[in-house]
């Protein structure tokens, strides 16, 4: 059977299958819009720090350069991951937590997921701090969206990461 | 069309028969001369979300052309106990094969 998933998995990378959840939202009812915003500033830091990497001249080594592709690479591939977790997350936050009866007060919502999707795969395409930004700005909006829901206020603080950004808080009583 | 689809599955509902990972090949003719009945593993359209398919044992025959259905690991799915039965049409197809890693 082994061999048999082997070749399958191969053929998913030229055709993906499509997927049959064997869902378990069981429902858990455990959501929680921190991920997204978490993996938003991410996103962000990646791109400040490929933004202040020191880029190999025309007179540098091979070993610069080498040095400068290794940390390149790891930027890049972090960036990678972190747009697509912040999606993911605010894909289920969207498709899983937020109800009809939500949107009558938020009209919002759609629209700030959207936002987030596009901002999340601009901030993958390229090396571009604005969609980061937006990205991290539209997670927050849609945190503070996810807490007034749950009857909390939420306050808006510089986020203590080295991405030094605003990031929403729920208030607890 | 063809008979067969590939479909990999996600999540733990059907947990020890499919795990995340695992990919089926379902029949989609299966039902044509028969109707389906408890036991069989079917993949069908979510009726909660479209475009979504999930994966699930028929626990039983609810009234004509509606099944029951569940998944193994009960107390990790979302199954008929969440959205009722679910229409014959609904059905892709049977579990006809399973690959795992």
């Amino acid at each position: 059977m082994s061999l048999l998933h082997s070749i399958l998995r191969l053929w998913d990378r030229i055709a993906p299958a499509p997927v049959a959840y064997a869902h378990c939202d069981i429902p858990c009812g455990i959501y929680d819009p921190h991920h997204a915003q978490m993996a938003a500033h991410t996103v962000v830091r990646m791109i400040d720090l490929i933004n202040q990497l020191e880029k190999p001249g025309p007179g540098a080594t091979p070993e610069q350069r080498q040095e400068y592709m290794a940390k390149l690479s790891r930027y890049v591939l972090v960036k990678e991951q972190h747009a697509e977790i912040a999606k993911h997350e605010v894909r289920v936050l969207w498709g899983d937590y937020f109800k009809p009866d939500h949107l009558k007060t938020f009209p919002e919502l759609h629209d700030l997921v959207w936002k987030a999707l596009k901002a999340g795969s601009k901030a993958r395409q390229e090396v571009n701090l604005q969609a980061a930004e937006d990205l991290l700005k539209t997670t927050n909006e849609i945190a503070q969206v996810y807490w007034k829901t749950k009857g909390l206020e939420t306050v808006r603080v510089k986020a203590p990461y080295p991405t030094e950004r605003e990031t929403v808080y729920p208030k607890f009583k | 069309m063809l008979p067969f689809a590939r479909f990999r599955v996600e999540d733990d509902s059907m947990k020890p028969y499919l795990e995340a990972g695992d990919y089926v090949l379902v029949n989609r003719w299966a039902y044509r001369f028969r109707p389906p009945k408890a036991g069989d593993v079917v993949v069908f359209s979510d009726p909660h979300m479209d475009g979504r398919y999930l994966v699930k044992r028929i626990a039983r025959p609810s009234s004509p052309n509606r099944y029951d259905v569940s998944g193994d690991n009960a107390a990790q799915s979302r199954d008929s106990r969440k959205f009722g039965p679910i229409e014959r049409e609904r059905i892709l197809g049977k579990v006809w094969l399973r690959f795992k890693p």
